[in-house]
């Protein structure tokens, strides 16, 4: 009877703490909601009070003129409003032309640097000696090659060209010694195929090509890295049923490490489309970036960067809407 | 052991430890070394792995190669004396070795004020952004609330959008800097409505008054620090969308537990979230403090050369007691600012070395893949 009884009043007691639970739960729920607004709050002050401030003055200054009087800038609408957007499309000689010529250049680049990291980055991932070594050297770029080093060989070769002009009957006295980031220079390929008597011009295809390798290396870091996550994170058990299965490492690649990385492939895809749209080398950036330095060209220059920035996400949204088709994801979202 | 016998330890061969006979071992014994060495090495299995090997090996030191060839001759030339850039003779090793042109650069460049600079800034923006950004991260990966989705997509927006887009107008904003933010933005919106487009000064400078202004922010560290900890800085984007990942593998179990231990969700936070992605907070505090290391974009926008204020990025110029006008001076002239950029980077590579395998370890665990 006690032990009855005791249950009896355990159970009571257990009941009265449920309900109040119950009520917590609710009200934990919002709580943590309203923590998730705190959690994200910086950035939705640095976004709505600083960012899209500047996206607005930014698509302002794209329609307008600017004037210079003794408080500073002051901004007037354009007469008719988008006479920037079609001075840029229309005046412009050179912008459509850079436009298409650097649209080109990434539909090369793009592909080359995705299928350059992942292949590279399953190289990394092997058993080998000297892994570590490797890796390190390979994830150099990541740290060092952003703006300085791009902006030193930008005043070089302004520099040569300047010196090029200057005296162009200078013939060569610049000796040998190879000071730019040129891996191979179009005279060491002239040299080497001296004997063969090959043109210069394929001396300089074969230089350039080289040095595209360079770039490539170069500019595929961070995806080298984030395809390496990626296959770490696959779990080592399914490759050994496949090696129990019989499959061969071609069959494991195809039907196993690609599928379970295409969602990485998606992200570093949308990753490189932005970082090489974006990238201060990149020859559409240098040419706003002259336009809008040139006097009075603030408003072009702006104009200019918002059509490019249309293309980049048209592009952009392309290329997510076709890869995704073949994204395969192992386990859906809640 | 003495150093004699480790010696002779080194040429002797050691002894085997025999082995223990037993039966199927007998048939060991009776294979000779020829058939034995035939059997391991001179199938296809083999050949194919080795053929793999040596491709692999070929492959990773051309691009290892490739990798170091311009910082290694960056460092070669910049070592070299004004003769060698006419020695015709001289490829890649210098024959006057100097080291006048970093001596100058260090002297006539003040390098010791932008190196220190530098690092204050470098170390400022890489701590408060990853901070704010592992922050802003677990908001996004852990609480459910009203437009998460849409406010993500915001996020991806500030990656996506080109600096040039914004840069003059980011330059506006932070000439007239004020802690309210909006306020100018407005009160210009609303004397171009009422003015018709043109601001008279004296209302402008009632204003202002009113509002009080930092007159300039320029030429200080405001701007990159409030870049900074609003996430907006260069590249916050991508740290924001790792750090959520990153969270999202985390099990949701672990908070419930601190929650049923009455730990408050900050608590939580603080004492179990932040000391567990360690790593993670590694890794990207190495990717902001080097990408603003490097960063030329905002250095130039916000601190420009003749500000005063000098930062390593600064430094790239040609020291006035290098006398250059020579035969080879273009040359020249490119050895001493690719002797600046080494200067540059040698404290960051130093950095690397410590700290790559700490990088590459907390890529590895993310768990991107999510």
């Amino acid at each position: 009877m006690d032990k009855a009884l005791k249950t009896n009043e355990q159970a009571t007691v257990e009941v009265k703490p449920l309900k109040v639970k119950k009520r917590k739960a609710k009200s934990l729920e919002k709580q943590k909601s309203t923590f998730g607004w705190l959690f994200i709050l910086p950035f939705l002050l640095g976004f709505f009070l600083i960012y899209l401030p500047m996206i607005v003055s930014s698509i302002q200054i794209s329609f307008s003129t600017i004037a210079y009087e003794d408080i500073g800038q002051v901004l007037t609408w354009c007469k008719p409003l988008f006479t920037n957007y079609s001075n840029a499309l229309l005046k412009e000689a050179d912008f459509t032309k850079t436009l298409v010529e650097c649209l080109g250049g990434m539909a090369f680049d793009i592909p080359a640097i995705i299928i350059f990291s992942l292949f590279m980055a399953i190289l990394l991932n092997q058993d080998m000696k000297g892994r570590a070594a490797f890796r390190a050297i390979f994830f150099v770029p990541v740290i060092v090659s952003t703006g300085i080093i791009e902006s030193i060989d930008l005043q070089n070769t302004l520099a040569q060209l300047g010196d090029q002009v200057s005296n162009l009957n200078g013939d060569g006295v610049e000796g040998a010694v190879n000071t730019g980031t040129e891996i191979i220079n179009a005279i060491d390929v002239e040299r080497f195929f001296g004997s063969m008597k090959i043109g210069s011009e394929l001396a300089g295809i074969v230089s350039g090509w080289a040095n595209n390798v360079y770039n490539i290396v170069n500019r595929s870091g961070v995806q080298m890295l984030i395809f390496l996550a990626a296959l770490q994170s696959i779990s080592p058990s399914i490759y050994e049923s496949c090696k129990v299965e019989g499959a061969t490492g071609w069959e494991t690649f195809w039907k196993i490490t690609f599928p379970m990385i295409s969602p990485m492939i998606l992200v570093n895809l949308v990753y490189t489309i932005i970082d090489s749209f974006t990238t201060k080398s990149n020859v559409m950036m240098s040419f706003i970036t002259t336009a809008s330095n040139e006097a009075n060209g603030k408003p072009l220059g702006t104009a200019m960067a918002w059509l490019y920035f249309l293309i980049v996400i048209l592009i952009l949204a392309i290329c997510t809407a076709f890869a995704s088709l073949f994204v395969f994801y192992q386990r859906r979202e809640k | 052991m003495s150093f004699t016998e480790k010696l002779k330890g080194l040429f002797t061969k050691k002894k085997k430890p025999e082995k223990i006979v037993t039966g199927n071992a007998k048939i060991d014994t009776e294979t000779s070394l020829w058939e034995r060495i035939k059997a391991k090495y001179f199938n296809m299995f083999f050949v194919k792995k080795l053929g793999w090997v040596i491709f692999r090996l070929v492959l990773l030191i051309g691009i290892s190669y490739v990798i170091i060839y311009p910082y290694f001759s960056k460092i070669t030339t910049s070592l070299m004396a004004r003769e060698d850039f006419v020695d015709t003779t001289v490829l890649m090793i210098p024959r006057n070795w100097t080291l006048d042109t970093y001596k100058a650069i260090i002297n006539d460049n003040k390098y010791f004020t932008a190196l220190f600079n530098t690092t204050t800034l470098s170390l400022l923006c890489g701590v408060s952004q990853t901070l704010v950004c592992a922050i802003v991260g677990y908001g996004f990966a852990k609480f459910k609330f009203k437009f998460k989705g849409i406010l993500f997509l915001l996020v991806i927006f500030t990656m996506v959008v080109p600096h040039e887009t914004i840069r003059q107008a980011m330059i506006l904003r932070f000439r007239y800097l004020d802690l309210i933010g909006i306020i100018p933005q407005l009160n210009g919106w609303i004397f171009n409505m009422f003015d018709g487009g043109t601001i008279s000064p004296e209302t402008y400078e009632k204003f202002t008054d009113f509002i009080g202004l930092i007159p300039n922010a320029l030429n200080t560290y405001w701007p990159m620090a409030i870049l900074s900890l609003t996430g907006l800085a260069f590249k916050n984007g991508l740290y924001i969308f790792m750090m959520r990942q990153y969270y999202r593998g985390v099990p949701d179990e672990l908070e419930e537990a601190a929650y049923v231990d009455g730990a408050g969700v900050i608590k939580t936070f603080v004492r179990i979230i932040l000391p567990m992605s360690t790593a993670m907070m590694v890794t990207i505090f190495m990717f902001s403090f080097s990408w603003q290391w490097t960063d030329t974009f905002y250095t130039d926008l916000f601190m420009p050369a003749s500000g005063g204020n000098i930062l390593l990025n600064n430094i790239v110029s040609i020291p006035k007691s290098l006398d250059t006008e020579y035969a080879g001076q273009m040359a020249y002239e490119t050895a001493i600012r690719n002797g600046c950029g080494i200067l540059i980077l040698i404290p960051l590579l130093i950095m690397y070395l410590f700290g790559q395998r700490t990088l590459i370890e907390g890529v590895e665990r993310s768990g991107i893949t999510g």
